[in-house]
């Protein structure tokens, strides 16, 4: 896929628009994915990127490949095996949610956080529903807050869960993931049994939950807690103690403290860096100022560290989810809400910790029944940054490793 | 709420804030005029006082009436978040300076605020389209857009009633607009 292109040859845009349009052929719409783009750079940073040097070549991974975790194009700039500079191109997966959101009404704009992070759903509604909940004043009831806090460090467990498998996967060994997908399978379950969706939840509302904890899901839980943590164990002496793995994510992507704060990281990423930044204490919400855990860090700040951190918080979850179960308190988990909603007109912002770092809502209300303008922070959107800044002078098969170890969700980056 | 807070930015910045300090639940607003906007951001950065140094989010917003940029930002020096709004962006060409040179994580979220609303950042070295299309030429998350130019030719233009490809033949000018109390 070697191509030179004379920068100052003119260049003939097509006149129509869009890939929508069904004058386009077939060849245009490939012609898309044509790692050179077909008109003069627009920016420094692009003109300066697609320029090749001595020996250099450009060459596309995705939008279709394995370990983009979605639909991510990276325009890879290489010499021979080593990565020179590269280029994430976005918007695969653009839905407009927040768009959405704005032709929705209160009530309906939760529905559309979920895709956003399939595989951590619940951490999208909960910034939502807070957002909106400051809007409208409502207090949420305390057991609502202890279902919120289970439910979603349930959530967490199983995304790290995943990403344990997906680290391995994108790596080259297939093992891990068919051990990871016992955990996410059996807790995917119980959020089945509590909120009746296998993985789009829609189970937070404004002012509480939807349901009450129910007899199934803590039949499950039960069992589940009781050998959750040895099979955890289990499954993570695949990893921790392989030699190749080990080895191989050692002193990979390092991530400094200074660049971590200056690229606005949160999440295992920054706290894998040294910098113990965890919302749940840095700006303590619900319950969590009620609940005993640790925020662990490291201070290596390499891929093998990323790692480390998120199967350490596995075991920070399991504690607060022990903790929820003995102090959940009894009571409504609905405060009284009106059906209509209608907030003051104002402002609202609300973020959570979750498992890729901060999700947070913007929420702005004009006194009518939908939001006019509902702005959505993806953590995952900021962290995938870091790639074009950790990859150079890496080869090729790194790429992988450094992308999956960052546990980027191109739902919640493309919106 | 942080009264304190309040106080300590009133004695900095008084001078410089375009409207009264706006506190509400956990948070704390501020609004300031985009030529403004480094040098706050930079003393709020910077200073022991204060240090905020976490960008949580950056955001265009587009009331209608004028263009903002709303950024939140978190410190250990307050239990609250603040909200500096760059407000006054006029919408027929909104500029603000760009933060990337506190925070170069910015970078992208300013590309997406240019790519939804037009709002070009100064200063920002990769300023280009990050969702839509790069031959793209309107702004999706503006009040007054109507999918006119792209998604007419759409097969699905006119059947969806999100895409309306056109302001209605009896409207006022100007009324595409969605009127709001918002400021």
């Amino acid at each position: 896929m070697t191509t030179s292109r004379d920068p100052a040859a003119p260049y003939d845009i097509p006149a129509h628009a869009s890939a929508d349009d069904p004058r386009v052929t077939l060849e245009e719409q490939l012609g898309v994915f044509e790692p050179i783009p077909p008109y003069p750079p627009r920016t420094e940073r692009e003109a300066e990127f697609y320029t090749l040097g001595e020996g250099e070549m450009f060459i596309n991974m995705g939008p279709q490949h394995p370990s983009t975790h979605g639909v991510l194009r990276v325009v890879l700039k290489l010499n021979g095996e080593q990565v020179v500079d590269l280029d994430p191109v976005l918007g695969y997966l653009h839905r407009g949610v927040e768009k959405l959101c704005e032709n929705a009404d209160f009530h309906q704009a939760i529905c559309y956080m979920d895709p956003l992070e399939y595989v951590s759903s619940l951490f999208c509604e909960w910034p939502a529903v807070m957002a909106f909940e400051k809007l409208l004043d409502v207090e949420v009831p305390r057991r609502a807050e202890y279902i919120r806090v289970l439910s979603t460090e349930l959530n967490r467990i199983a995304s790290h869960a995943l990403f344990m498998g997906w680290m391995a996967l994108d790596l080259g060994g297939l093992t891990p993931i068919l051990y990871s997908f016992i955990e996410r399978d059996e807790i995917v379950e119980m959020l089945a049994a509590l909120t009746g969706q296998r993985m789009l939840f829609n189970y937070f509302r404004v002012g509480g939950v939807n349901g009450d904890l129910n007899h199934e899901f803590m039949s499950r839980l039960g069992a589940w807690m009781s050998r959750a943590t040895d099979q955890i164990e289990a499954s993570l002496t695949l990893l921790n103690e392989n030699e190749i793995f080990v080895r191989r994510m050692r002193g990979l992507g390092v991530l400094d403290r200074e660049t971590a704060l200056r690229m606005a990281v949160s999440g295992p990423n920054i706290r894998a860096s040294g910098i113990p930044f965890d919302l749940r204490r840095a700006h303590p919400y619900s319950v969590f100022p009620e609940l005993e855990f640790d925020i662990p860090t490291r201070q290596e700040g390499d891929c093998l560290a990323r790692y480390l951190l998120r199967m350490d918080e596995i075991k920070q979850s399991l504690r607060i989810i022990d903790q929820c179960l003995h102090e959940m308190p009894d009571g409504p988990v609905m405060a009284k809400v009106p059906r209509l909603l209608r907030a003051r007109p104002g402002r609202a912002f609300a973020a959570v910790e979750g498992p890729r770092g901060v999700y947070g809502v913007h929420a702005i209300s004009d006194g009518t029944d939908q939001p006019f303008r509902m702005r959505i922070h993806d953590p995952s959107f900021v962290n995938l940054q870091l790639v074009p800044l950790m990859m150079p002078g890496n080869l090729v098969a790194d790429t992988m490793a450094i992308m999956a170890s960052l546990d980027p969700i191109m739902g919640g980056i493309d919106k | 709420m942080d009264r304190a807070f309040r106080r300590r930015l009133e004695l900095r910045f008084g001078d410089r804030l375009s409207g009264p300090i706006r506190q509400r639940h956990d948070e704390t607003e501020i609004r300031i005029a985009p030529a403004d906007l480094p040098e706050v951001m930079r003393t709020l950065h910077d200073d022991p006082a204060f240090r905020f140094e976490f960008l949580a989010d950056l955001c265009g917003v587009d009331t209608g009436r004028v263009m903002q940029v709303a950024y939140h930002l978190w410190s250990d020096t307050t239990p609250d978040w603040l909200r500096v709004i760059a407000d006054g962006l006029s919408r027929d060409e909104p500029r603000v300076p760009s933060v990337t040179f506190l925070w170069k994580g910015a970078e992208w979220m300013e590309r997406e605020a240019y790519d939804m609303f037009g709002i070009v950042f100064e200063g920002n070295r990769d300023l280009r389209r990050i969702y839509m299309p790069p031959d793209y030429r309107s702004f999706p998350l503006r009040k007054d857009f109507f999918i006119a130019d792209d998604a007419a030719r759409s097969p699905g233009a006119g059947v969806r009633p999100m895409e309306r490809t056109h302001v209605p033949a009896n409207a006022v000018p100007g009324s595409a607009v969605r009127h709001s109390k918002v400021d």
